[in-house]
């Protein structure tokens, strides 16, 4: 386990070098200009010199090379750089969202599986019946509506007709509830389906039709065997799910006012800010990699079989 | 049996879950107390308390949406100096009224003869700790700002001085004729310097309001400046949520949690249209500009006019639905430097000149001449309704026969503006950033300027912008203004297409919100007050 482990962080630090390499270059050759947008923000146009000489001062005028070079030996020193939108330093930015871009992908993917656990179970259980029916209908209306879109109803239900959440929401628990939902709803879509996808095959496998042959009661069946024998697959789609909802959600965190990763990297991006988007780049493959080992860990752990 | 099991597996998930998320959001709640956003979720917080102490107590708070946020508060740096303008925190020496002249604000006066100029400071500007604004500190506070924002380093050229407490004598070294306007923008704001220890948090200024909570990139909390050295503030306060999104803002004034804010969008319009018992909408020309430059060096002059013969600018306005008023010229038609004249739409007229140049209708209704159909690439990026633009205007030549490929740049400045490879380019950019026309003429029609890149040449008009760079009278200044846009409108170089509205909502009673002024860097002053 622990050789597994040690090549998994050799692993991560291969991919972190390749990744930061390729995005680097990929900022290098897409258009637009830092110091352009950082400078005409507001629609005012300026003059070349003055837009040379921002440059300079940003650094942008150095080969690739150097400049890839010089914020690799930085980071490797613990040092993210300095914002090119506001020369405020990267790290405590990244730290900031990333801290409420966890904080909200926890509380809407707890949401979405007190949801999905059970109507995934339910309708596996009752299958064709109609709760099964109504089951697959969230999945399904779940799945389809956009974000955006259950963000504004929730909050014309919620705050508008019912009026148990302001519009403006704040970091406080309250103002938590409603972008957490609106993340977890279509998530819940999905689970529902994969978990009662994944619990039907297992209620059709021959050690289920076996067991009932020999008179084992259907919950005992459910719980110690059928449930544990999926719990490696449901694990596997919430890992997967944990490192999606880390790199935030532009859409929900802008109309919540949620201060997440996401609208800082997708602000950046229209900024240029390429500091902050490197630091991005290597939080999420960390988190990414990270994730990944210790799902790979639980699921050895729940069947030793995969050793 | 089954039946009881899942139901007890259910409740008891809800109840885990219910639990769960209480604790998971206190311990959010006592770790967000040591962060920043604990100051957010204070300002929510202390909204409610405020509304109910306005209730109880007869203040007047007025609530607001921000679509900007900022990490600072520094008024030289960067655009930050607009945000604290827009919160009453600052002011410049000037202000830019609604026919866009600077007047008189922190000085009362300012005289130029040849390169020198005399600014007289107003009776009484006192900070909002009580020090006078003296012509000293209006020094240190330009000269500041010419080190700290580089729009603004020209201003360390200068040679300034202080005859007394209340002169300034500015020898520009040049004529400069701009100088009592740049000292209208809201970056020349003045703090003082000796007093202030934080400037990206609390600086001291001379505004109406001062800042009592301040959230980076966050919400904004400002309360009477009880010392206001202009008389008396009429709010008690005001709260500015930063909101980006339109729905929420929307959603918002209909929940009673916001007073007003500016950039309504075309689809709250309409619903704030429905209720005018509730809502004062007020839309007026701003100073943003939709425009489009043609090739010179691509297109012939029929093909040019029968272009802007054919783009229907009211039309266009209306699809935007409020958003955007036709333009005539690159200027608001209430400025002096605004009175420019372009040809009715005539698409008759414009099929007349493209056959009198000898091109023919195909079978396909595409003209065509020398066996080469009439497509023009018309090259956008999609912000600031840009691309809806492209696609109506795209509509609009296709109905006369000229047919046109879309083209789209994420960033115009490193493509199609810096290389010239289109035939139609549309842009969009503040084209009055202080209440005069030389910024915009000098940066799209002068020889050599960065945005005519379509091969526009006038020596008249260069003559003329040469003469407009020393001009001190106002009235000529305009005049030249509107000559020399007038020959690249008679050119067929550009075609204006609309100004942005700057679109204010505001709740019954609330006024004084800035609604009236073309320039987006304005929002409370002493006089924004709330009745009713």
């Amino acid at each position: 386990m622990a050789k597994q482990i040690l090549k998994r962080v050799l692993g991560l630090v291969l991919i972190l070098l390749v990744l930061s390499f390729m995005v680097f270059g990929i900022m290098y050759l897409a258009p637009g200009d830092p110091a352009e947008k950082r400078l005409t923000s507001q629609g005012v146009v300026v003059t070349k010199e003055i837009l040379q000489a921002e440059r300079e001062r940003l650094g942008l005028l150095r080969p690739f090379i150097v400049r890839y070079a010089d914020w690799l030996k930085n980071v490797l020193r613990g040092d993210f750089g300095i914002s090119f939108k506001d020369d405020l330093p990267v790290a405590p930015k990244l730290i900031k969202g990333l801290k409420n871009t966890i904080w909200l992908a926890l509380s809407s993917l707890f949401l979405a599986l007190i949801i999905s656990f059970p109507l995934g179970l339910l309708s596996a259980v009752k299958k064709g019946k109609l709760v099964d029916h109504i089951a697959r209908l969230f999945s399904f209306i779940g799945n389809s509506l956009p974000n955006f879109l259950i963000s504004v109803l929730l909050m014309y239900l919620f705050c508008i007709q019912i009026k148990v959440f302001p519009v403006i929401a704040d970091g406080s628990v309250k103002g938590l509830m409603l972008p957490a939902l609106s993340l977890a709803i279509p998530m819940a879509g999905r689970f529902t389906r994969q978990i009662r996808s994944e619990l039907i095959d297992q209620l059709g496998e021959e050690y289920v039709v076996g067991m009932k042959l020999r008179r084992v009661k259907g919950r005992f069946i459910l719980i110690n065997n059928v449930l544990r024998n999926s719990l490696g697959h449901i694990l596997t789609i919430i890992g997967l799910q944990i490192g999606t909802l880390m790199g935030g959600s532009v859409v929900i965190e802008s109309i919540f006012r949620w201060p997440g990763i996401g609208k800082l990297v997708m602000d950046s991006i229209t900024a240029r800010d390429y500091p902050v988007i490197m630091g991005f780049v290597l939080i999420m493959g960390t988190i990414y990699v990270v994730i990944n080992l210790i799902v790979d860990i639980i699921y050895r752990l729940l069947d030793p079989r995969s050793f | 049996m089954k039946k009881k099991f899942l139901a007890a597996l259910l409740a008891a998930t809800m109840t885990l879950s219910m639990a769960a998320c209480g604790s998971g959001a206190q311990t959010q709640k006592a770790e967000t107390e040591t962060t920043t956003e604990t100051q957010a979720t204070e300002t929510s917080e202390n909204q409610t308390a405020d509304e109910s102490q306005s209730t109880a107590t007869g203040e007047k708070i007025l609530h607001t949406a921000a679509s900007f946020a900022y990490p600072s508060l520094d008024v030289h740096k960067e655009y930050y100096g607009w945000y604290t303008s827009i919160y009453g925190v600052s002011e410049a020496l000037f202000k830019l009224d609604e026919t866009m002249s600077a007047v008189p604000c922190l000085a009362k006066d300012a005289v130029a003869d040849g390169s020198t100029w005399t600014i007289t400071l107003n009776d009484g500007v006192h900070f909002s700790n009580g020090n006078p604004l003296t012509a000293d500190m209006v020094i240190k506070n330009l000269q500041r700002l010419a080190t700290e924002n580089s729009r603004f380093a020209y201003l360390g050229d200068f040679e300034m001085t202080a005859t007394d407490d209340k002169t300034i004598v500015i020898d520009t070294k040049e004529v400069y004729p701009t100088l009592k306007n740049d000292l209208a923008s809201p970056e020349c704001g003045m703090i003082d310097l000796d007093a202030t220890t934080d400037f990206d948090n609390s600086p001291v200024c001379t505004g109406p309001f001062v800042v009592t909570e301040f959230v980076p990139e966050g919400d904004v909390t400002v309360a009477k400046n009880e010392n206001y050295w202009g008389g008396d503030v009429k709010l008690d306060g005001a709260v500015f949520y930063y909101m980006q999104e339109d729905d929420p803002k929307l959603l918002a004034m209909q929940s009673g949690e916001i007073d007003c804010y500016n950039s309504v969008s075309s689809a709250a319009l309409e619903v704030y249209n429905q209720s005018p018992d509730l809502y004062d909408v007020v839309s007026i020309p701003g100073a943003r500009l939709q425009f489009y430059i043609l090739n010179e060096n691509t297109l012939d002059d029929a093909v040019r006019e029968a272009i802007n013969l054919t783009v229907d600018k009211d039309k266009i306005a209306e699809y935007l639905s409020g958003t955007v008023s036709a333009a005539v010229g690159p200027f608001s038609p209430s400025a002096a430097y605004g009175k420019v004249t372009v040809p009715a739409v005539d698409t008759a007229k414009a099929k007349e000149i493209l056959e009198a140049d000898g091109y023919t209708l195909g079978a396909d209704g595409i003209y065509e001449k020398d066996g080469q159909k009439l497509s023009i690439s018309i090259a956008y990026y999609a912000a600031r309704s840009l691309d809806t633009l492209a696609i109506l205007i795209q509509e609009q030549l296709k109905a006369i026969g000229i047919d046109s490929t879309l083209r789209v740049e994420e960033d115009p400045d490193a493509t199609y503006i810096a290389n010239a490879d289109f035939d139609l380019a549309l842009y969009c950019m503040i084209a009055d950033k202080s209440g005069d026309p030389l910024y915009f003429i000098d940066s799209t029609l002068a020889d050599g300027s960065y945005y005519n890149v379509g091969g526009f040449k006038s020596a008249e008009c260069q003559s003329m912008i040469e003469e407009l760079r020393t001009e001190t009278d106002t009235a000529k200044r305009a005049d030249l203004a509107n000559k020399i846009v007038q020959i690249a409108i008679d050119d067929n170089a550009f075609g204006y297409v609309g100004l942005f509205n700057n679109t204010t909502v505001l709740r019954k009673g609330v006024s004084g919100f800035a609604e009236y002024v073309p320039f987006d860097f304005y929002g409370v002053d002493a006089e924004t007050d709330i009745n009713g």
